[in-house]
């Protein structure tokens, strides 16, 4: 894979995991974003996005955060972002407010899940 | 006078010594011999030496007879008659053309009847009334002794005479066999002993020598007949003298008759039968000769025709072989007009008859000279937009009044089965000595399948030029040229092909390529492949996954087409490429400081080429600073007459030559080949890392969000060679990619342009700026305001500076561990 970015979809009962790899800019966040939003069903009302492999986010993708944790707070859903302590991303995050909106955790929780059936699917976006 | 003199000597002599012998046989007194060789002997001397030896034989006569006779003056009577009968004898003969060689018949006549017993007669009569007169003989003896003078005189010409002339004729004109002379040898000693034998027998048998003396003339002529004539008619003279056999006993007259008798038959016989035979002889010789003359005349008139007829063979030989020549040459022209499509035809106008080729016919769809041509019928298959055209050249040619060739035209006519074809037509006018048009010539060719592979040729060379990058991508952190020479004007489009593909994650795509085969085909295999790199090299991260998938679809293709194809990735942050290689010419690196070397990798086959799936494996390489990578088709190394090896060797020799950027590069190496050389056509391609220099680099970046991927790489590769932290490190990447967004998303919009990225460190401090020349826009940045939060957030300053010619960034931000590098 060449792509810039790559993301992994697993449902864990009623929570969306969404693992983001790669860079996040300009030229794939609104992918990125879009795909991310096709990972959310109703019947899953939490999307956990894992930023753990993300080695680059910069305003663009914050931007989309911003945006996405918007629509998902209209759709009574929840945004949870996992953000390791020392990850060069967080600084972004952090200066930008969105850490004051969204909840971050240092690593996924599964005690949050329902039930620990796992089911991947996974998804790209350039 | 002297000769005269010792001649008439010398036979005088002669004279003188036969007469003192012949007198031994006197049979009357001692005067009267009956046989006197003295006048056979006077009578050759006059014929060979001529009269004027008369005094010799004068004085000898009288010296002979003054011992003999009573008186001087009876002496000198009788010399006088011995004188004057040999030569009337001698002239006589002379008179009626005696030939020595006496071998006509009436040579023997002539000496028999007119130089002995005629002539003789003179001295027979002289001397006999001499001796009468002297009282040296008596009345009553007179008759007698007139008779033993005339028959011994007669009978010295006749004996001795001949064998004198067949002394001459000793002189052989051939040489003798031996067995002749065996057989003259025991012919004489036969002669001899019978003559002896039948002179003493009693009986008159003397006529048995006749058949012995036959032989001798028949054998050898008058050089057997006359020796032997003498031999015999001495031995049996002498016989006669001594009273022998038959003339024992009998009265002198019956002696004196048998004796002359039978010496006159035997002369007579001898001569007149050896003469007989050598005109035989001479006839048959003639005869001979006559029939040798016709034979050699035969024969060379034979030779002649034989000659003539060689002649008129050979000219029917070379006629024919003319005409074969002919047939052959015109059987040829014929083959070279199919094989060219070329016809010719000849107009003459007068008669207004054209000649056509036979491929004429075939070019107009016909059977060769199925129909007579004229002008009307040549044009009327010609398509009626070309017509016109055609008919006004020509009117226009017919006015000229000299020679001169038309410009080359093409028509389009219109065969009998519907189908157009297209022709060239050259032309010549030929004019008369009157200044007249008279005839017009040329030739026709069929030119619609040239162009048909020109429309061809044309497409495949748009097409590939299509299929080629219209220019090679501007990519931060990388520098790259390339080129495309197709090979010579007229040879077929080839296959080489490149392309540089832009990843999504920054790194770079380079593959090179080149089907085999050339024109249409090979244009649009290598078009199908390309883009397929292209789809392929986006979906796999590997280079050898890229080249695995080519080869199943170069497999699955209709018309599989053999092609070599080298990809390789670059990645601008670690300044390395990773490379597989299917069958095509390995890079070159060349090094700043003038090494060069070819990347070798794990040998794999072409693509289209039974290979196993895992044939193709990556191979990495990183690139030294200042190195350059060289990417190319077989063109460049490929040259006729030269190897692949010597041709690898060379283009080594040429690219460390090569100073300055890629384009300078690329020119030179293209410039080492002569537009000859190229056989085939070249696909280059250069690629080098963007330089860092003292810590400082400058990267171009497209204003296109997909150039942040491949800048971020740069930087953090820069940041590597500064050694800058990491935190350091990504709020520098963040901030620049910030201030690069902002500058792409808003000013260009859909239209192309160029960021300035400057990036430098110096005392410990990094500066960044970042232009462009479009305009700032702070109203709605793509991250919602967020970009200058984090720039200004991340750096320790940050000016934004909005002029006319554009907006510059400028960031500072001190390190953290003070700029120790």
């Amino acid at each position: 894979m060449s792509e810039l970015a790559r993301i992994e979809v697993a449902s864990r009962g009623r929570q969306a995991l969404v693992r983001v790899h790669g860079e996040i800019d300009l030229s794939n966040a609104r992918d990125l974003s879009a795909a991310i939003e096709g990972a959310v069903r109703n019947d899953t009302p939490t999307l956990v996005i894992d930023l753990t492999d993300a080695t680059y986010l910069d305003s663009t993708g914050v931007q989309l955060l911003f945006i996405l944790a918007e629509r998902l707070r209209t759709r009574r859903h929840e945004l949870r972002l996992i953000v390791p302590k020392e990850a060069p991303i967080r600084a972004v995050l952090e200066l930008t407010g969105l850490a004051s909106i969204v909840s971050m955790e240092p690593s996924f929780d599964p005690g949050a899940s329902e039930d620990g059936r796992p089911d991947a699917e996974a998804g790209t976006a350039g | 006078m002297l000769m005269t003199v010792l001649e008439a000597v010398l036979v005088a002599a002669a004279y003188y010594l036969s007469a003192r012998l012949a007198l031994r046989l006197a049979l009357i007194e001692k005067n009267v011999t009956p046989l006197w060789p003295p006048t056979g002997i006077a009578v050759v001397g006059f014929l060979l030496l001529g009269r004027r030896i008369w005094p010799g034989i004068a004085l000898a006569a009288f010296l002979v007879n003054v011992p003999i006779t009573p008186t001087p003056w009876v002496a000198l009577a009788t010399a006088a008659g011995n004188t004057l009968a040999p030569f009337v004898a001698a002239e006589l003969l002379r008179l009626v053309g005696f030939r020595r060689e006496i071998d006509r018949l009436r040579d023997a006549i002539a000496i028999v009847l007119l130089a002995s017993l005629l002539a003789m007669l003179i001295s027979a009569t002289i001397g006999a009334a001499a001796l009468r007169l002297s009282h040296g003989i008596r009345s009553d003896d007179f008759a007698a002794a007139w008779a033993v003078w005339w028959t011994g005189d007669a009978m010295g010409v006749l004996v001795v005479a001949p064998f004198l002339l067949s002394l001459l004729l000793f002189r052989p004109r051939v040489p003798t066999s031996w067995a002749r002379r065996v057989e003259a040898v025991a012919l004489f000693v036969a002669l001899t002993a019978l003559t002896l034998a039948v002179a003493r027998n009693h009986h008159p048998i003397l006529f048995v020598v006749l058949p012995l003396l036959g032989w001798a003339a028949w054998r050898f002529q008058q050089r057997g007949a006359a020796p032997a004539a003498l031999l015999v008619a001495g031995i049996v003279t002498w016989a006669a003298d001594h009273d022998w056999g038959p003339f024992a006993h009998t009265t002198l007259f019956a002696k004196m008759l048998t004796l002359q008798a039978f010496n006159a038959t035997v002369a007579f016989a001898s001569f007149v039968f050896a003469a007989l035979v050598m005109e035989r002889i001479r006839a048959r010789e003639a005869l001979e000769t006559a029939a040798a003359e016709l034979e050699e005349r035969v024969r060379r008139r034979t030779a002649e025709l034989s000659t003539a007829n060689r002649w008129l063979t050979r000219e029917i030989t070379d006629r024919r072989d003319a005409e074969h020549r002919l047939h052959l040459r015109e059987r040829q022209l014929a083959e070279a007009q199919q094989l060219a499509h070329i016809g010719s035809w000849d107009w003459l106008i007068d008669d207004d008859r054209v000649t056509w080729s036979d491929e004429m016919y075939r070019i107009y769809g016909h059977e060769p000279q199925q129909f007579p041509v004229t002008f009307e019928r040549a044009v009327e298959q010609v398509l009626p937009e070309d017509q016109g055209r055609i008919q006004g050249n020509v009117a226009e040619a017919l006015r000229s009044t000299a020679d001169r060739a038309l410009p080359a035209t093409e028509f389009r006519i219109r065969r009998p089965d519907g189908r157009e074809r297209v022709l060239l037509a050259k032309s010549k006018l030929l004019v008369g000595r009157d200044g007249r048009p008279q005839r017009m010539v040329g030739t026709v060719q069929d030119v619609t399948e040239d162009k048909q592979a020109e429309r061809e040729h044309r497409i495949a060379v748009t097409l590939q030029r299509s299929l080629l990058p219209e220019r090679v991508p501007e990519i931060p952190g990388v520098l790259l040229a390339a080129r495309y020479v197709p090979a010579t004007a007229d040879a077929e489009v080839g296959g080489d092909w490149y392309d540089v593909v832009p990843l999504p994650d920054g790194r770079v795509g380079v593959g090179i390529g080149d089907v085999a085969g050339h024109g249409l085909r090979a244009a649009s295999a290598m078009g199908q492949l390309r883009m397929a790199l292209r789809a392929y090299a986006v979906e796999e991260s590997s280079p050898a996954a890229v080249v695995g998938r080519l080869r199943q679809l170069v497999a699955l293709l209709a018309h599989t087409e053999m092609a070599t194809l080298l990809y390789l990735v670059f990645d601008p942050e670690t300044v390395s490429v990773t490379f597989a290689n299917a069958g095509h010419p390995p890079p070159l690196l060349i090094g700043d400081d003038g090494s060069a070397a070819f990347l070798e990798s794990v040998p794999a086959p072409p693509l289209g080429t039974v290979a196993h799936a895992d044939a193709y494996v990556d191979a990495t390489s990183p690139l030294p600073p200042g190195g350059t990578l060289l990417l190319f088709t077989d063109g460049l190394i490929e040259r006729r007459g030269v190897s692949l090896r010597r041709g690898m060797a060379r283009l080594k020799r040429h690219a460390v030559q090569a100073r300055g950027d890629l384009d300078g590069l690329c020119d030179h190496l293209l410039a080492t080949f002569d537009a000859d050389e190229a056989s085939d056509d070249i696909a280059l391609l250069a690629l080098r890392p963007l330089p860092i220099a003292a810590g400082s680099v400058h990267v171009r970046v497209p204003a296109d969000p997909k150039a942040l991927a491949p800048l971020r790489r740069t930087i953090r590769r820069w940041l590597r060679e500064i050694h800058a932290e990491a935190q350091d490190g990504y709020e520098i990447l963040v901030a620049c990619g910030e201030a690069c967004a902002n500058a792409i998303q808003h000013p260009y919009g859909a239209t192309e342009g160029i960021l300035d990225v400057l990036l430098a460190r110096a005392d410990g401090e990094v500066e960044v700026v970042v232009s462009d020349s479009g305009t700032w826009r702070r109203a709605s940045p793509p991250g919602g305001g967020h970009g200058l939060l984090l720039m200004r957030a991340f750096m320790d300053s940050v000016e934004v500076d909005t002029g006319v010619a554009g907006t510059v960034v400028r960031m500072r931000k001190r390190l953290a561990d003070g700029g120790s590098a």
